[in-house]
């Protein structure tokens, strides 16, 4: 690759007319959940931006989140790695192997230093210098590090590279840490999830080879376009939470009526994720609509925030007494929805207080 | 004599690597060496924890095997706590994993094996109008004719059928054409694209499968729909102990699965069908025949000699595993192990292989001689020494290796045993396992199992080879994984006609809830759960004290075939068919990736057993089951 192109080029290249390459601006600005107002800033960025080149490194992972990669809809996998980004080194799908595979890595690296982005997949063990993770014949840590070194953004892809995720989870026997633990300096997107929305994965990567900038993130790094609300506040299944009508057990007449998961542990109230507006594969389910309680795999530390269908605690509702077994019994409009949410909040961050606290 | 290491091994899960010595006169592989080279922990992590959580705890062991470990993980706990599942619940598990191995197989076949056997530098040189003719040459003569029993055909006309025109082939062959000429070959940089074997198969069949591999990795994602509908998400959809969540009900408009979610699995199941028939299959035949006639059939191995599996697909719903229920009405009876299949069906031996048999101290054994580990018996794997013991390689220091040492440990994978002996698994054992014991009449076949048999008896026809010959090789690798989801595609058919039929007759129960409080369970129970998921036969284990996770393990088809060696038993599966392999440029060792890849291979599955703290896991100084 001689000079790096823009989407646009890329389209004139491939002989692809401009009419799709409108529709397809159009169908991204979309999936960015963008309004159409902002369609012809995003044809502007297409012609004009360059296609960075993709480096996506494998750490302590279960290539989970590859998988979800290759299952996007809009845009299209084989869009995305065959015509968007120039995916230069990934070793689930990519051909080479060896030491063939390395030494473009590494030429890829120095050819478009200050350029490339980094996609991260896994946590990385640290536990006695490393050795739980060798690829290459190098440890992850280092190869981590000398990736990150020349990197123009670092994206971390899915609850392991974001948090540490599972092998992380007590007692953590490689000692794994988020990989922001072990880079610095460099502009980190996290994207968690076990694993994350397809769509929101490319839909990130897309934002930044269109704006050539990281989309707006909030304080611990995540695109707030994806990860602005709770599960709770757009879940479909909400207007049975303020009504009280919850699945009581399994399979009881409230999981045939679709009634809320709370009270079986459901962690929607906690979970920062696109499940309840975008749901999953262009809105065709998410874990909810087929009747289980979200886990909040997206949220740091899920794991150790078992048992999982045990609900969380209960929740003071404003102007009565009443836990969530009472709710049904006060008229509960947006407001109080509001104030309820905000309750549950409050409590959640008061328990994880209290066990960091008793932690230390 | 030159020592060639190719460290990653992609288009795999996780982190695997391997080191094969070849005589560069004879292209021979006179030695070769597997390693797992990271290790997660996820067994250490599930201790303690609810017993109705670790269905999550265990999938996460793997994203491309997901539903895999989860299922095998509820079956487990229910195994343990005496749970019965609802007849619904039993169908839509298998229907899960019905989809699951279609799709796992599809992508495996055109995304991770695929460019082992085509090259898009190939495809540039066919004529479009001679692949079309030939597309219709391979769907005529590489169609396998054989269904399963479907009593409502819902699929009107095949939805995806392979294009076969001039003008389709020559804007694939534009595109790729652009890409080699811009340079940017993204995921086609750098690979052996020069490499003698991509001249085995002509032109038009590299631009058809190349084709296919862009039409199918847009497709692949249709063909799990069941997860999204009965668990929520995919990778990892849901689980519950005692069923499935999604509540069935025709009566409300919220329920999980009705009419509608119903129709949309029915609509995945159909693709999965044509998918399988139209492209997969065809494609793998035509490539396979081409191979069989050009004599390249090595890289059989450990195959020839013994295979092992553990039966799937219970037809109803069952009381436990460890009583024997499980096994009393499966479709896929692969329970057991074959030997000698080399020598032809009517030579090999079959023995059984019962539930009873992985308690016994006798049959199953871990060795870790050339593991990272501490300890030099073998051990039952309940009661394995597991203080870690990383050593430096060869050649190198501990982090930054050059050759890893075959002589000392140079693995995180550790090496399980049958008897004292080695066993390969996966879908070629299966088919090898059914063959034999239908073939000898140890047993009366199941639809699923004569399917089986009528498979590999017409591909023998097909490739006027006997299926010891086929079979046993990469290639037959390869080829039984195809037929496989061929099986499955329509067992996916099969359970969707049956969890519909019961719902119709008035029962929509999922989930059997007696047993969900901890309460109601005894203080001490043990389970195990068995699967025969895409990549071979699959075992979790599960103590549960006063509630909690006493002890986990998983003995997992990945273990099995990617062990490093062991001197009374001799090489592990990828370490024999490597050096059943011949390597025509030893630089460029293609057939070692296409071998390795036969076997699918998946390390975070491999290497997830053992505890680095040095301490043992759990109680595994004690039979679980005592």
């Amino acid at each position: 690759m001689e000079k790096r192109n823009s989407l646009w080029d890329v389209f004139q290249k491939k002989n692809l007319s401009r009419r799709s390459f409108l529709k397809t601006c159009v169908a991204i600005t979309g999936v960015l959940g963008l309004s159409p107002t902002m369609i012809p800033n995003v044809i502007s960025a297409a012609e004009k931006r360059p296609l960075p080149p993709v480096i996506w490194l494998h750490g302590h992972e279960c290539t989970g989140c590859d998988e979800a990669f290759i299952r996007s809809q809009s845009p299209l996998a084989s869009d995305v790695i065959l015509n968007m980004i120039a995916l230069e080194d990934m070793e689930v799908i990519g051909a080479a192997a060896g030491e063939q595979l390395e030494h473009h890595a590494a030429e890829i690296m120095k050819k478009y230093a200050g350029q490339y982005l980094l996609l991260v997949e896994g946590a990385v063990p640290v536990g006695d210098n490393g050795i739980y993770c060798v690829v290459g014949g190098k440890t992850f840590e280092e190869s981590l590090k000398e990736a990150a070194k020349g990197a123009a953004a670092v994206i971390a892809v899915g609850s392991c590279a974001a948090w540490g995720g599972i092998q992380a989870a007590k007692p953590n026997p490689t000692k794994s840490v988020a990989i922001s633990d072990v880079i610095s300096g460099k502009p980190l997107i996290n994207i968690p999830g076990c694993p994350p929305i397809p769509e929101v994965l490319t839909g990130v990567v897309m934002h930044y080879a269109l704006f050539g900038e990281i989309p707006p993130l909030d304080s611990k790094s995540r695109p707030k376009q994806f990860f602005g609300n709770r599960i709770h506040d757009t879940c479909y299944r909400r207007a049975f939470f303020d009504s009280g009508m919850f699945v009581e057990k399994f399979d009881d007449i409230g999981s045939k009526a679709g009634w809320c998961l709370y009270k079986v542990g459901c962690r929607g109230p906690e979970a920062y994720n696109s499940c309840g507006n975008m749901r999953w594969w262009n809105g065709l389910s998410y874990p909810i609509q087929s009747g289980a309680p979200c886990i909040a795999c997206a949220a740091n530390d899920f794991w150790d925030n078992d048992q999982f269908y045990q609900r969380l605690p209960n929740i003071p509702v404003p102007n009565t007494i009443a836990s969530a077994d009472k709710v049904g019994m006060v008229a509960a409009g947006a407001v109080t929805a509001g104030v309820v949410a905000h309750g549950i909040a409050s409590a959640i961050q008061h328990k994880k207080h209290q066990e960091k606290e008793h932690k230390e | 004599m030159k020592r060639i290491v190719v460290d990653p091994v992609s288009r795999i899960e996780g982190h695997l690597r391997v080191e094969v010595v070849i005589d560069e006169a004879s292209g021979k592989v006179q030695d070769a060496l597997s390693s797992g080279t990271a290790w997660r922990g996820i067994e250490v992590v599930c201790k303690d924890r609810d017993p109705r959580d670790l269905w999550a705890f265990a999938q996460r062991i793997c994203g491309v095997c997901t539903t895999v470990h989860a299922l095998a993980s509820v079956r487990a706990v229910e195994d343990a706590l005496g749970i019965e599942i609802p007849k619904n619940a039993n169908y839509i598990r298998n229907i899960i994993f019905a989809s699951q191995t279609v799709q796992d197989h599809l992508i495996h076949f055109y995304h991770l094996h695929g460019l082992d056997w085509v090259s898009p530098v190939e495809a540039l040189k066919a004529n479009p109008a001679s692949a079309a003719s030939l597309q219709n040459t391979i769907l005529e003569k590489y169609s396998l004719p054989f269904s399963g029993p479907i009593e409502f055909e819902t699929d009107a006309y095949p939805k995806d059928f392979p294009k076969a025109t001039t003008v389709y082939y020559k804007e694939i062959q534009a595109k790729i054409k652009k890409i080699v000429d811009s340079g940017q070959l993204g995921i086609f940089s750098a690979h052996y694209w020069d490499h003698p074997d991509y001249a085995v198969l002509p032109p038009e069949v590299h631009l058809i499968a190349i084709a296919h591999y862009l039409n199918m990795l847009d497709r692949q994602k249709d063909l799990v729909l069941s997860h999204l509908i009965f668990g929520g998400k995919n990778p990892h959809p849901h689980y519950l102990v005692g069923g499935m969540s999604c509540s069935i009900s025709m009566n409300d408009m919220n329920a999980p699965v009705n009419t509608e979610r119903l129709a949309v699995v029915d609509t995945s199941v159909n693709l999965g069908i044509t998918a399988v028939n139209y492209f997969y299959l065809p494609d793998l035949l035509a490539i396979g025949d081409i191979y069989a006639k050009a004599g390249l059939l090595d890289g059989g191995g450990l195959a020839k000699e013994r295979v092992l599996g553990f039966g799937d697909l219970p037809d109803e719903t069952y009381t436990g595993t460890s009583n024997g229920s499980y096994h009393k009405n499966l479709l896929l009876r692969s329970n057991g192990v074959v030997e000698n299949f080399g020598q032809g069906v009517a030579n090999a031996v079959y023995h059984p292989f019962e539930p009873k048999d992985i308690l016994d101290p006798n049959v199953i054994t871990e060795s870790v001689e050339h593991s990272w580990y501490e300890g030099d018996a073998d051990i039952h794997p309940w009661k394995g020494e597991t203080k870690p013991k990383f050593t430096a390689p060869k050649e190198g220091t501990k982090t930054n290796w050059k050759y890893l040492d075959e002589n000392g440990k140079y693995s995180w994978v550790k090496t399980p045993k049958w008897r004292g002996k080695m066993a390969e698994v996966g879908p070629l054992a299966r088919y090898i396992i059914v063959y034999t014991k239908v073939k000898q009449g140890i047993m009366e076949p199941t639809w699923v199992e004569k399917m089986m048999v009528d498979q590999v008896d017409a591909v023998s026809k097909l490739l006027n080879l006997p299926p010891e010959k086929w079979m046993l090789s990469t290639l037959g690798r390869t080829l039984t994984r195809g037929l496989d989801a061929q099986v499955f595609a329509y067992v996916n058919k099969y359970f969707l006609e049956k969890l519909i039929k019961n719902i119709k007759s008035g029962d929509t129960t999922v989930a059997n809830m007696v047993k969900w409080e901890p309460s109601s369970w005894p203080q001490e129970a043990q389970g195990v759960g068995l699967h025969e998921p895409p990549r071979g036969g699959l075992s979790h284990w599960v103590v549960i004290k006063n509630g909690k996770t006493a002890n986990y393990q998983a003995v997992v088809p990945s273990t099995w075939n990617a062990c490093p060696r062991d001197s009374k038993a001799g090489y592990g599966a990828y370490e024999m068919a490597m050096i059943d392999t011949k390597v025509k440029v030893p630089e460029k060792p293609l057939e070692i990736l296409k071998v390795i890849h036969s076997f699918d291979p998946c390390l975070a599955c491999a290497t997830h057993v053992f505890n680095a703290e040095g301490k043992q896991i759990a109680v595994v100084n004690t039979d679980p089951f005592k």
